[in-house]
């Protein structure tokens, strides 16, 4: 036994210490990205300058067909995505947006709410890593510009804060406290934002930006203070409000902005005027490609058009309406029009485009169903010119002048407000208005506007987003809300399902 | 110490010399098989110390008196005793012990007698292997284990494998097991560049190319908890051990073996010829637009791309083995081609195997290298081209009537022997393949040196330095001149992606044996230490002023635009501290316990270190008193354990921030490269387990004529790790997290070995086994969908989603009910996605071997099947509808008169999914052993045939059954979704099998 014993004591000998000898504490040194460290002061290591670029790039996410633009769009009536036998079916996304059957599964509705959240968590930790006061400006400034659509959509906003890991339940601002907490951002910012005029390449945030947006929150503010269960109002706008929504205009007025004589140019690097805030990153031609048809060059993907209804609030002499290629007959692109295309297409060289796959020529319809829809059915829309494309827009002149007009209608200023109106009409071409109804403003904006992302929140506004149009039939207030994902409902359990669904 | 070794020689010396009363025994030791002489045969003389070996001759001598006993031991053989009488010599012919051989199993760190073992295992030896083209080692033992379900993703030479042992126990990718190659544990990262080519993703090819099936002497299959749980975290699904081949034979043994193979497709896609195209358009069209379309030609795209394949495979090895040591050392070569022309893989392989024992057999050394040179000759399949196509897409959809060049000069270029390219939506594939041209060259060494010392009887200590390094190249051209999307159509564009991988393994433990009395006790208690590093990069070239494929390659200023891309490392470490006892009472009753804890650089600080225990229990029945006699084995096994796993990405628990990838477009216009936060804090992520319960029989009837086995088991996974959606705002959109539900898997297993006949000159065996596996997910309150489809139309369509109470990937769709009078889909539930009931996991598996040797010959056919399972045919719904036929594209026939019209959407819906089941005559094999004479210098010599894949019997309109394309969608993982495959092939094998 003693044998034993000894082979035991000199087993546990050697395993002690060869255990002694091998241990590795299981700490990896990063060699590929950075560990970010709290600092003293609460905050974060980090490099404030290349996060803000990053945060520029990220909004690209606004140029793309899908997801933020197709719930602001393809859920209004100046689009409709029509599915065209095997093309453009994508599971319905489309479809159920035109027509209001959206459910929180819809996979546009939590792309949008994952892309806008993450990039206003993404501000949070810029924030936090010692930006100099104008990144720090800057930074609100594109976070109060993401929360905003978040708050729109979705009537509340999750926050995360920038030391919050994944063992956190974001906690939920009501659509109110979203509000104030976006003003407030936005208040801050000002002062440490550069005062900047319009400019084709404006890709970095001013104070006409951040007065845009401060009037855009304001106008519809009467909107945001409703209880989520009447979200679609009736809403009474308040005369404060609408002063400040003039406040900020007037403010982006005095920096040099003005309507640009020239409608289209807005949407080519020439733009003198308007532009306020475009995108660093992402291209426009997305808005192009994903309505021209496949026999046009250059060959889209022959998807979405306008209905008739809305290209019928068009005057004919409307320089919005239609112009002419910005290209030379025989050079790339001629064959593509600006504003709406509409009957025989033509090629570079202006001969009539045959469709190759039915053989026929190549007409644009003024009608257009939702489902089944031959390849020629729509009218198509150019605003974005493959020939002279400009950066995308996110802010643009033409919606603060126009917010003005609709703030001063609201206060009663209605003289001023035809004015003011009937000035844009006169540079665009149209006629004037004797006299300015509601209606009017919202088909103005419509005229002005269309394509460029804003239309839903201006339907809800004139409450006309639970209307029926052609294909959509469905008149649920609750619609003016979108769902919040079913996915961010399984992963906080700090939101609530809004009303409806 | 080396003073005692002295000594002890010298006492020892001096015993034979002082001995006068020994009289000098002579003799030859030789093989009782072929007479041939055995070196190295130890001989002693019983009760006493006295011992010596053979020589080279197999001649020794030794000394002992009349009376005395010798006692002649020689590995693999069995042992023997004589007597010594009055003669001087003793020559002794000594039998080959191959039940001895066969009754040893590997086990995790060790070997154990079979009968002991008691855990559930499966060797499959070489005898039993696959045989035909065989790339890898687990398609050696495919079918014929049962409980293990191994499924090629496709026909491709060399294609990615999926291995489920017991069923799919994780959601996310990584549910292969481990694999275990002599000893050394193999990470499961991917070694060859898989990734984005400009057309669609591809996957990586099988990571276990490198190791030569020829090379390998048995594959054991650890499949219960009880077994594998000495692997730990990374047991949970399942341990394959593969064991390499040593050398035999005291004078050593020279083998060749050289095979040709003919490989064809074993279906084609049944698709419309160029007059049945033309009218089925033109009824959808007009005869204007059939005219406008019709370019005249009449071409078989399947002709065009599909080829017969002749793949050469040689192998040499040599080697030899005593007592004290063996080695063997082999190449191999290897030129697959594929059934697609201009696709292959070509191997060149090298091992060496060795060991000695030396200080009186008290130390032995050992290593396993092996160093393969790989090379992927890769053709533009991939498997989530989206309307655009890829190769196997033009095959299917570019119109018969097209010409492969442009004849008609459709462009009005004045050139007509360009190819004809109408557009990026319609890919010819005959210019894909000669317009891009894509390899992949891995470089893998994997070896270990170890050596195991004996420190006192029973009582001995180990340590094991393994090495797996890989180097891999892929280089892609697209010429400026292919029609393609992404920037390849006047630019040209290239891709070059590099991988390494360098991981290394120390292990050291001790083992002890001791017997006290009626019972024995084993142990084993050791350390592991294994770090892995996976570092590589990635970058793309456009703009290229020339169309060369092999100077866009080699010469890459020829490129105006560089840029995009990333690199990266990725470094982690395992720690671990293992034990194991075994307590074995009579014979009868055994125990064992095994305890794993493993530290990983994976898991925040918190949860650095799993747990994973189990235990095992053995009732040898058969050995009772009362056992009846009708049994001539019959054993109880019951066991439980806890594994992990933790196949996740490396560090998500530190909040940390990377340069994201840059990409350029041929504009020149660079994106992306922002700073961007990559993980956030995750401190409580932790190891996923999975409880297994198990309780088998191992059963022998007829003097062991009929044996088998049935296992019954229960798997619990818990805390499964998945990727989820961030609750937002969160830095990520997804994230990493232990997920509270549970993936139950319950089945049972059969396999059964029965001795048809067994005579002298004409024996028939069946081996067989079969396995049904459920597989359901529970206590679920989320929903994970996954199984992207792809295809015109069909962005963000999935077919598979992951909920309560479903088995997993179960089929996620509408419930289609024809065509309504003006052609289009009808739902009766609604457009809406609902389960169905159909699921892609099969829920039976068998496989059944029938061997028959008649003197010199010997013939095998191996069926194996799959039951149970749906497929999700994505080509049918990308490619076959009246839809594509409308807008000029080839479909199958039995898309024509379907009733669907051409303007119909064809959602994911019920339309596409099919049985799945099938069987499938895997492999035929014909040989015949020639007899040589004893004299010959050539000392065995082998023909054979093989048939692999010969028929498959099935209701599945596809290509093939067995198919399985990864569909994954945010890093989920999918299954039985059949899109652009590379098809399968059936092969014949001619071989020849030489040994001198």
């Amino acid at each position: 036994m003693s044998t034993l014993i000894s082979k035991f004591y000199s087993f546990i000998l050697l395993l002690g210490l060869f255990l002694v000898a091998s241990c590795t504490n299981l700490d990896i040194e990063e060699t590929d990205s950075e560990v970010v460290e709290e600092t003293e002061g609460g905050g974060l290591t980090g490099n404030p300058t290349q996060l803000l670029l990053a945060a520029y790039k990220d909004l690209s996410a606004y140029t793309d067909q899908a997801n933020i633009y197709s719930l602001f769009e393809h859920t209004s009536d100046e689009m409709i995505p029509p599915t065209r036998g095997v093309d453009w079916s994508d599971n319905g996304v489309w479809r159920t947006l035109h027509t209001h059957n959206w459910d929180p599964t819809h996979s546009y509705v939590l792309g949008a709410w994952n892309q806008l959240n993450e990039r206003s968590f993404r501000i949070n930790v810029l924030l936090a890593s010692s930006p100099s006061a104008q990144e720090a400006a800057e930074a609100k400034f594109i976070r109060a510009f993401n929360m905003w659509h978040i708050m729109d959509l979705y009537g509340k906003v999750p926050v995360r804060e920038f030391d919050e890991g994944v063992d956190v339940n974001p906690r939920v601002m009501t659509r109110t406290e979203a509000f104030d907490f976006i003003v407030n951002d936005l208040t801050e910012a000002l002062p440490d934002l550069p005062s900047v005029g319009p400019g084709a390449n404006n890709t970095t945030a001013s104070k006409a930006a951040a007065r845009a947006l401060l009037a855009r929150l304001y106008l519809n503010k009467a909107v945001y203070s409703q209880p989520l269960e009447s979200a679609a109002g009736p809403y009474t706008f308040d005369n404060g409000d609408m002063a400040k929504v003039i406040e900020n205009v007037d403010a982006i007025t005095a920096d040099g902005y003005s309507l640009e004589p020239n409608y289209f140019d807005n949407f080519t690097p020439s733009a003198t005027s308007e532009l306020i805030l475009v995108s660093l990153e992402g291209d426009a031609q997305n808005r192009y490609f994903m309505t021209l048809h496949y026999n046009q060059n250059p060959s889209g993907w022959n998807g979405f058009t306008t209905l008739a209804d809305f290209y019928n609030t068009f005057e004919a002499n409307d320089s919005r309406r239609s112009a002419p290629s910005p290209v030379a007959q025989g050079q790339a692109f001629f064959g593509v029009k600006r504003g709406f295309l509409i009957g025989q297409q033509v090629d570079d060289n202006g001969v009539n485009i045959i469709d190759t796959r039915t053989q026929q020529p190549l007409q644009f319809t003024e009608d257009v169903p939702i489902a089944g829809a031959a390849t020629n059915k729509g009218i198509r829309v150019i605003k974005y010119h493959p020939g002279a494309k400009g950066k995308y827009i996110l802010l643009r002149y033409a919606d603060a002048y126009l917010m003005k007009v609709e703030a001063l209608f609201r206060s009663g200023a209605q003289a001023d407000a035809l004015t003011q109106l009937n000035a844009l009409r006169a540079a665009r071409g149209a006629s004037a208005l004797g006299a300015i109804t509601e209606a009017d403003i919202l088909n103005e904006r419509g005229r002005e506007l269309y394509w460029e992302g804003i239309r839903r929140v201006d339907q809800v506004r004139f409450g006309t987003f639970d209307d029926t149009w052609v294909e959509k039939t469905v008149t649920d207030p609750t619609r003016v809300l979108f769902p919040i994902p079913q996915q961010a409902l399984d992963s906080n359990p700090n939101l609530t399902q809004n009303p409806g669904y | 110490m080396k003073n005692f070794f002295t000594l002890f020689f010298v006492f020892l010396l001096t015993m034979g010399f002082v001995s006068q009363s020994f009289a000098q025994i002579r003799g030859t030791i030789t093989d009782a098989g072929d007479g041939s002489p055995l070196p190295g045969v130890n001989i002693v003389v019983k009760g006493t110390t006295v011992g010596t070996t053979t020589g080279a001759d197999g001649t020794y001598t030794i000394n002992a008196t009349s009376g005395q006993t010798l006692v002649f031991t020689y590995v693999g053989y069995l042992a023997q005793e004589v007597s010594v009488g009055a003669s001087t010599t003793i020559d002794v012919s000594l039998e080959s012990d191959t039940r001895i051989l066969e009754d040893v199993v590997v086990v995790g760190y060790g070997e154990q007698d079979k009968k002991d073992v008691t855990g559930a295992i499966t060797t499959v030896s070489a005898k039993d292997f696959n045989g035909g083209v065989i790339t890898s080692p687990e398609q050696l033992i495919q079918g014929r284990a049962a409980g293990v379900q191994i499924t090629s993703s496709s026909g491709e030479p060399g294609a990615g494998i999926n291995v489920r042992i017991r069923g799919t126990s994780s959601i996310r990718n990584g549910n292969n097991p481990l694999f275990v190659v002599d000893g050394v544990p193999l990470s499961g990262d991917d070694v060859s560049a898989g990734g984005s080519t400009p057309l669609g993703n591809s996957s990586p090819r099988n990571p276990l190319n490198f190791l030569n099936p020829n090379d390998i002497a048995d594959i054991t299959v650890l499949k219960d908890a009880s077994a594998t749980a000495i692997y730990g975290s990374r047991g949970a699904n399942g341990v394959v051990l593969v064991t390499t081949k040593s050398g035999k034979g005291g004078k050593g043994t020279l083998t060749y073996n050289s095979e040709v193979s003919v490989s064809t497709i074993s279906k084609r896609y049944d698709l419309l010829g160029r007059e049945a195209f033309l009218d089925a358009y033109e009824a959808l069209n007009s005869a204007a637009a059939r005219a406008q379309l019709d370019q005249g030609a009449d071409t078989d795209w399947q002709d065009e791309i599909f080829r017969t394949a002749i793949s050469h495979n040689h192998n040499i090895s040599f080697g030899a083995g005593d007592a004290t040591g063996n080695y063997r050392f082999s190449v191999g070569y290897l030129d697959q081609q594929g059934i697609i022309d201009e696709s292959g893989l070509k191997r060149f392989t090298a091992r060496f195997n060795g060991n000695k024992k030396f200080i009186k057999d008290r130390l032995t050394i050992s290593t396993q290298m092996t160093i393969s040179d790989i090379r992927d000759l890769n053709v533009p399949v991939t498997n989530n081209a989206g309307f655009e196509g890829d190769l196997l897409a033009g095959v299917l959809k570019f119109r018969p009537s097209n010409p492969v060049f442009d004849i008609n000069d459709a462009d009005n270029d004045g050139n007509t022997e360009e190819f004809y390219q109408p557009n990026v939506t319609e890919p010819n594939p005959r210019a894909y393949l000669a317009l891009s041209e894509d390899v992949t060259k891995t470089i893998r060494a994997l070896g270990n040196i170890s050596a195991e010392l004996v420190i006192a009887k029973g009582f001995a200590f180990k340590t094991v330095l393994g090495l797996d390094r890989s180097f891999s190249s892929r280089k892609g051209a697209f010429s400026r001149d292919l029609i393609a999307g992404n920037d390849v159509t006047g630019s040209g564009r290239l891709f070059l992606t590099d991988i390494q991988i360098d991981n290394r393994l120390w292990e050291n433990y001790f083992t002890y044996n001791e017997t006290f009395g009626k019972l024995e006790f084993s142990g084993l208690l050791g350390y592991s230490y294994q770090s892995f590093v996976n570092e590589g990069k990635y970058n793309t070239y456009l703009n290229f002023q020339t169309s060369d494929l092999d100077l866009m390659i080699n010469n890459y200023a020829s490129a105006a635009l560089s840029g995009g891309g990333n690199s990266y490392r990725n470094a982690d470490e395992l720690q671990s501290f293992f034990g194991r006892f075994v307590l074995n009472f009579s014979e009868k009753y055994i125990f064992t316990g095994t305890l794993r804890s493993d530290g990983s650089t994976r898991f925040g600080s918190g949860n650095q270190y799993g747990y994973f225990p189990s235990f095992a229990f053995k009732w040898r029945i058969g050995d009772e008193s009362f056992a009846p006699d009708l049994f001539s084995d019959l054993s109880l096994r019951l066991g439980y354990g806890i594994t992990g796993n933790q196949e996740i990405p490396r560090n998500q628990y530190d909040r940390r921030q990377r340069y994201g990838d840059r990409n350029v477009n041929n504009a020149g216009t660079f994106s992306g490269g922002g700073l961007g936060v990559i993980s956030f804090q995750n401190p409580d992520l932790k190891w996923e387990s999975t409880t297994q319960f198990g309780v088998g029989i191992d059963f022998g009837f007829l003097n062991n004529r009929l044996t088998g086995a049935i296992d019954y088991y229960y798997k619990n996974t818990n805390d499964l790790l998945v990727q989820i959606q961030s609750a937002q705002p969160a830095a990520q959109p997804f994230v990493w997290t232990n997920l509270d539900a549970d993936i139950v898997n319950t089945g049972v297993e059969l396999s059964l070995n029965f001795i048809a006949i067994d005579q002298a000159d004409f024996t028939w065996n069946i081996l067989g086994n079969v396995a049904y596996n459920k597989n359901e997910v529970k206590n679920f309150g989320g929903l994970i969908n996954t199984g992207e489809i792809n295809g015109q139309g069909l962005t963000g369509a999935f077919a598979q989603r992951i909920a309560e109470g479903q088995p997993l990937y179960a089929f996620f769709l509408r419930e289609f009910g024809g065509f309504d009078s003006e052609g289009n889909s009808i739902y009766p539930n609604g457009d809406v996605q609902v389960f169905t009931g159909d699921s892609p996991l099969p829920t039976v598996t068998a496989g059944l071997t029938n061997t028959f040797t008649y003197k010199g010959w010997d013939l095998s056919f191996f069926f194996t099947g799959l039951f149970g399972h749906s497929i999700y045919s994505n080509n049918e719904n990308a490619f076959f509808t009246a839809g594509a036929l409308a807008n000029g594209r080839n479909v199958t026939t039995k898309v024509v008169g379907n009733g669907e019209g051409g303007l119909n959407a064809p959602d994911v819906s019920t339309r596409f999914v099919q049985k799945g089941d099938f069987v499938r005559l895997q492999n035929a094999n014909l040989g015949y052993n020639v007899k040589l004479g004893s004299n010959s210098s050539v000392t065995s010599l082998r023909f054979y045939i093989n048939a692999q894949n010969l028929f498959v019997i099935t209701g599945y309109d596809g290509q093939d059954p067995e198919v399985n394309t990864n569909k994954s969608l945010n890093g989920v993982p999918s299954a039985g979704i059949d899109y652009t495959a590379y098809p399968r092939a059936r092969t014949f094998t001619f071989g020849v099998n030489i040994g001198f």
